[in-house]
Formats: C-alpha cells, structure tokens, sequence
C-alpha cells in the first residue's frame, strides 16, 4: 500500500505539472510514479468531464443532461485511456522506446491532472458569466487541454527517451495502431459470436430432432 | 402479526401506485383525437401536448344532393366567406356557403363568347379581391376568369415568351391572385417557378425559382465519373412547387417537396425572393424525425399552404397526414392530423384553407372536406401569436399563462412570459422563464441586469469585506515580522 500511495507519491503528479522534464526522467529511472495513482487521475478526469457537460451554466452549455452518462463517460474514457497506452507501448516497444508500460500509464495518466485542475474551476467560472463573457470560460478550457497535451508529448518523449520528431512519428502510429485494434476486436467478436451461433444452431437443432 | 401489517401496508402503497399510473392514463385518454398531437422541444425530442384542433365533421357532395365529389383537388375562400371547391374529375365548381351547410352553385358551364364552353379537369380555383373567379382549367390548358355572376372575363391560355420552350404546353395546376389582379400559375412540368401573368392575361416572367444545390460530395463525384457515367447520372432538376397562397401584403406563400426536410415552404416578396424565417431551428419543413426504415419515415411531403391571419401560416404533409402550423417568425406552433380511416383522419389530403377558427382540409380519395375546430388550447395559442404579432407582448402574457397551464412545456409561451418579465424589470423570473423557454440570449440579457442588482445592493458589504481581508492580512504579516525579529533578536543575542 505505501509502496502505491505514500505521500511522496500523491504529490508527484503536482511536481510533474511544474516541472515535466525533470519529473517524467524521475518517473521512469527513479520509480516515483504510480500506476494506481494515474487510474485514480483518469477516473477524476472522467468524473469532471461528466460534471461539466451536466453543471456548466445554460448559457455555455449546450448538451441535453438527458443524455450525459457518468458511468458510461467512465468506461469510455478507461477504455480510450487504455487503448491509447497499449497502442502506444505496441509501437515503441518495436521502436527502441525505454519506456515499460506501467511507465506509460503513469505518464499518460498524470498528464490528465490539468485538465481536472482546469475543468472544475472552469464550471465554477461558468455559473457567473453571461453570453458575451464566455471567453473566459472558454480560455480555462483551452489552457488545461494544452497543458495536459504538452505534458503528454513531453511525457511520451521522455520516458521512452526520443527526439521529438520521433515522438510525433510514433503518436501518430499510435493512432493508426488503435485503430487496428479497434478494428481486430470487433472482427474477433464478430467471428466468435458466428463460431458460437453455430454451435448454438447445432444445439437447437439436435433439441428439436431428438 | 408483524409479516400481516408488512404485506398489508404493501398492498396499500401498490394500490396507490396503479392508482396513480391508472390516473394518469385516463387524464390522457380524454383527450380523444384520432391522431398525434406534439411539438418538438429545443433539442427536437416529440413533446406531445394537447390537441390544437380536433376533428368537427365531413362535408361531401352527398349531402346537398349533387352526387359525391370525384377527386376535388383545390379550395379556396372567398372575401365574403364562401367556399370554392374544385371537383376535378365531375368537371366541376361548386360554391357553398360559409358556414359549408348550403350549397349556394354549381358551376358547370360558362358563356364563352356566345358558345356554351365547359371544364376538362379543373384542378385549381382561386378568387381575388373583387370576387372574380380563377379556374386553372388544367386539361384545356387555360385559365378561366369568372366574375361573380358567372360571365366570362378574361380566359389566359397558351403564354407565349422567349424564355418558354417551343411547343410548351401549359397545363395550369394551381393559381392565385394578387391585390393587382396578376396571376400566379403553378405548371405542370414547370420547374423554374411560378409563372406570372399581369392583368391581361400576358405571360411576364418566372418567379421565386428553387434553386438546386449541388453539394460538394456530388460535385466531386460527377467530376470523377466519366461523360458516359454522366449522361446515366440523374440531373440535377429543381423541385416543383405543390400549393399556393398568398397574404394581405401581396407576399406569396409556396410549399414544395424538399427531400431534405428543412425548408417545404417558401415566402416570396414581390421581386420573387424568399424572406421566409426559419425560427431558431432553421427549418419549416414539417417533421424533425425523419429517419428509420419504415414506411412511415422520411422527410414530410408538403402538398399546399394556407397562409391564415397575424403571419401564421399552415402547411399539410402527405406522407403522415399532419398539419404543421408556423408563426411569422418560423416557429412550430402546433402539429395534429394523421392519416387512417377513421372520422377525423385522411387518405391522401390535397389542399388546405382556414376558415375563421377553422380549418378545412380537402382529401381527393376521401372525396370529402374534412372540418378541424380550434380547441381552446389552439385558440389561446392563435390569440397570443397575434398579439406578439402586433406588438403587444404585455398582453399576450395573459394567453401564454393560460396556455402554460394546459401544456407545461410550450417553448414560445415560457419565452413570451419570459420577455415581459425582463421588460418589466424583474429579472429572476425572466431567468427562470427564459430558461425553461430555452432562449440563450434573452436569458443571458436577464443574468447580466440580475448578477448587477445583486452587486449593486451588496457592494458596501463585498468592500467592507475586501478591506477586512486586506487590513487582516496586513496586520497578520506585522504580526509575524515582528515575532521574526524578536527571534531574530533572541537568536542574535544567544550567539553574543
């Protein structure tokens, strides 16, 4: 349990935010991050995403609450997360990357916390503004998500110990890998569900027969 | 003794549910139409509310001993309130009373120049200011002008012109007339708009043309197929327009078929633009809820228009039968009307016109006029748009109120509420109005002036406060600099 959630541990992802370079090199040599720690992150994220589309004020907010699910915003959000690190650690594994994968989850996952730093103040923000004031609330948004993408390019670079021309050919590999691993479930699912089909129509029919 | 009293107070509390659930089916079920009635709310989810008109009763040819209609095409009301209806395929006119309880005549035959003349297909009346009659005599290609008495004015046929293909024939469909007695034709076949006629009877020009839009994908595509694919390519042809009214401003009214469902209706000022309002959704084309694969999807099939009083307009769809009616500023008022065969319900609905506080739907295979009355609930709804209409939005306040009690969820009257409530200063309430109304603009118009009342009457508290804080940080700080410099002191003095 210390060895996950000491003291030193929890306050690392706030290093992190001030410090990307120095903090991502600790993270991978020095064993300061933790896995469960990053989870605990992205969940937060998932948490004040849904948050926002539910208690951002009327005027910014243009989503039906009829149709914000926490719970599934949840699962989507850890199945992209997850789809992102195992995508990512698939390339760089073949292409000299350092980092092991519970290196990228940390690394990923502790890139998150700008935007739950962001997201809540943003929300706050967005009960007291009118309609020509929603740049205000619009800058909030726009500062966590660049924030939490640089540490996320920074992140990946350093763990895995590239160029940053390297990095952007391996996000964008990344991205293709997902999409083929997207693409093989659903077949493999698809073809499962045919090989179960048949044997379930051989059941019927043998129930019927007999 | 204690599981009996459990399971008792079980029964009750079930009791009281299907009571509750029972309740409120038959709170629904009075009200009996035999068709939908709904609106669609900000994010197009059906509202049903409650019926704006419901079915009165049928007129057929029957009742007043002229044999049945055979497939009537068109109606139009006169100034002075009488009913025009044409009987197509009798080759007929026949004119009822306002009240469509007497059959006032029959027009079968006119004076045309000393020889007796007749109808072939009469598709579509129309009557002016001054009560002439505008019969588009479709299968004998012309238009006949009747006056009152029946005596032939002026017949327009065969419309000459450069722009006009050679051996055009001219089949009018449906006509109206303007304050200036000009004539707007809608052609068979004619697909770039209507046709104008002047006063005497000359073909002038083409208007309100729908034009074609090309999107981008198709216009990659047909520069990647070759001629050959081309040529078996389906052109690009603009739609026809279906039905014609036209308002007291001289503006013309004109439905089409928009396969896309965003715009069956155009509003056309004198020089042949469109200056219709669209409304926030930017669409008066009928039903919002097209899809599915069914054979009851699709985009609505707008037949005719009926321009009524105060800028509302109606318009009546096909494909499901329904009545969408809109407001001069392109909002859905209220839809109702369905297809069937029941009393009440069409077959295949042809024209539409609004008589008073009613409105008349004309169905070709039904052979019959159907007769809608407005409820209260559409009465109040009529009173109030024209009301904001002419400007008088304090008043209209009074309708929307009442309108809210019957249907919670109307939009425009928790807008309307909304507005006057802003215009009389109170603020909160325009909030909590503009909000249920969905109106982003005027609520942030009433956020703003409250978010000032509120810092206005609690400025001396925020600045005494502000000043507090400062004063406290302050003094805390002298506070520790001072005990700093006695440690200092002490320390200072522990190394002497």
């Amino acid at each position: 349990m210390k060895r996950w959630f000491s003291k030193d541990k929890l306050l690392y992802p706030f290093y992190i935010l001030s410090h990307p370079s120095d903090g991502y090199y600790e993270l991978r040599h020095r064993e300061r991050g933790s896995v469960p720690v990053a989870i605990i992150i992205t969940a937060l994220f998932s948490f004040c995403y849904s948050m926002n589309r539910i208690h951002a004020s009327f005027i910014v907010n243009d989503v039906d609450p009829r149709s914000v699910d926490s719970m599934s915003e949840l699962v989507g959000v850890m199945l992209l997360f997850f789809l992102f690190c195992i995508g990512n650690w698939s390339v760089t594994c073949l292409m000299g990357g350092e980092g092991r994968f519970k290196d990228i989850i940390t690394a990923v996952g502790y890139a998150l916390l700008p935007l739950v730093l962001t997201m809540v103040p943003a929300t706050i923000i967005s009960q007291y503004v009118a309609a020509d004031e929603e740049a205000f609330y619009y800058i909030i948004l726009i500062f966590g998500v660049a924030w939490a993408a640089i540490l996320v390019l920074m992140g990946i670079m350093i763990i895995h110990n590239y160029s940053l021309a390297k990095t952007l050919v391996t996000l964008f590999l990344t991205f293709c890998s997902m999409l083929i691993i997207i693409f093989v479930t659903i077949m493999l699912f698809d073809l499962l569900s045919q090989v179960y089909n048949f044997f379930r129509n051989i059941y019927v029919e043998l129930q019927n027969r007999v | 003794m204690k599981p009996k009293k459990q399971t008792r107070i079980a029964v009750i509390i079930t009791t009281i549910i299907f009571c509750m659930m029972f309740g409120n089916v038959t709170a629904l079920a009075n009200d009996h139409v035999p068709y939908d009635t709904y609106n669609y709310d900000y994010r197009d989810y059906i509202v049903h509310t409650p019926a704006a008109y419901v079915p009165d009763n049928s007129i057929t040819g029957v009742s007043f001993g002229i044999g049945a209609f055979n497939n009537p095409q068109d109606l139009c009301i006169a100034p002075d309130g009488l009913v025009y209806l044409a009987d197509t395929n009798n080759n007929r006119i026949v004119v009822l009373n306002d009240s469509m309880t007497k059959l006032i005549k029959v027009i079968k035959e006119f004076d045309n120049n000393g020889t007796l003349d007749t109808f072939n297909r009469p598709f579509g009346v129309a009557i002016s200011n001054k009560n002439e009659l505008y019969i588009a005599d479709s299968e004998n290609k012309r238009i006949v002008v009747l006056d009152a008495n029946d005596k032939l004015i002026k017949i327009v046929s065969n419309p000459q012109s450069d722009v006009l293909e050679a051996g055009y024939v001219f089949t009018p469909l449906k006509v109206i007339v303007d304050y200036a007695d000009r004539i707007f034709c809608i052609a068979k076949g004619m697909t770039e708009g209507i046709m104008v006629f002047d006063s005497n009877g000359q073909f002038t020009s083409f208007y309100g043309t729908i034009k074609v839009e090309i999107s981008l994908w198709e216009k990659i595509w047909r520069k990647l197929s070759t001629k050959k694919e081309r040529s078996r390519q389906s052109l690009f042809i603009p739609t026809e327009f279906t039905g014609i009214d036209i308002d007291e401003k001289g503006f013309v009214f004109a439905s089409n078929i928009d396969n896309q469902g965003v715009q069956a209706v155009r509003r056309l000022n004198p020089s042949g633009e469109d200056v219709i309002k669209k409304g926030v959704k930017k669409n008066v084309g009928g039903d919002l809820m097209t899809g599915g694969m069914y054979i009851y999807s699709g985009p609505s099939k707008i037949v005719d228009v009926a321009y009524r009083d105060n800028g509302i307009y109606s318009i009546l769809d096909s494909r499901r039968g329904r009545i969408f009616t809109y407001d001069s500023e392109g909002n859905l008022l209220y839809i109702f009307g369905g297809l069937g065969s029941q009393a009440g319900t069409f077959v295949a609905p042809v024209a539409i016109e609004s008589l008073q506080n009613k409105i008349l739907v004309l169905d070709a295979t039904r052979a019959e006029i159907l007769v809608f009355n407005a409820t209260e609930y559409g009465m109040l709804i009529n009173e109030a748009v024209a009301l904001r209409f002419d400007g008088d939005e304090a008043l209209a306040v009074e309708k929307w109120e009442k309108v809210l009690k019957l249907d919670e969820n109307f939009e425009i009257a928790n807008v309307g509420i909304g507005k006057a409530y802003l215009s009389k200063g109170d603020n909160e309430m325009a909030m909590k109005y503009l909000k249920l109304g969905m109106s982003r603009e005027y609520y942030s118009i009433a956020y703003k002036r409250y978010r000032n009342e509120i810092l206005k009457d609690n400025i001396s508290y925020i600045l005494t406060g502000i000043v507090i804080i400062a004063a406290g940080v302050m003094i805390t700080k002298k506070v520790l600099r001072r005990r700093k410099n006695i440690q200092d002191d002490t320390d200072g003095g522990g190394l002497e």
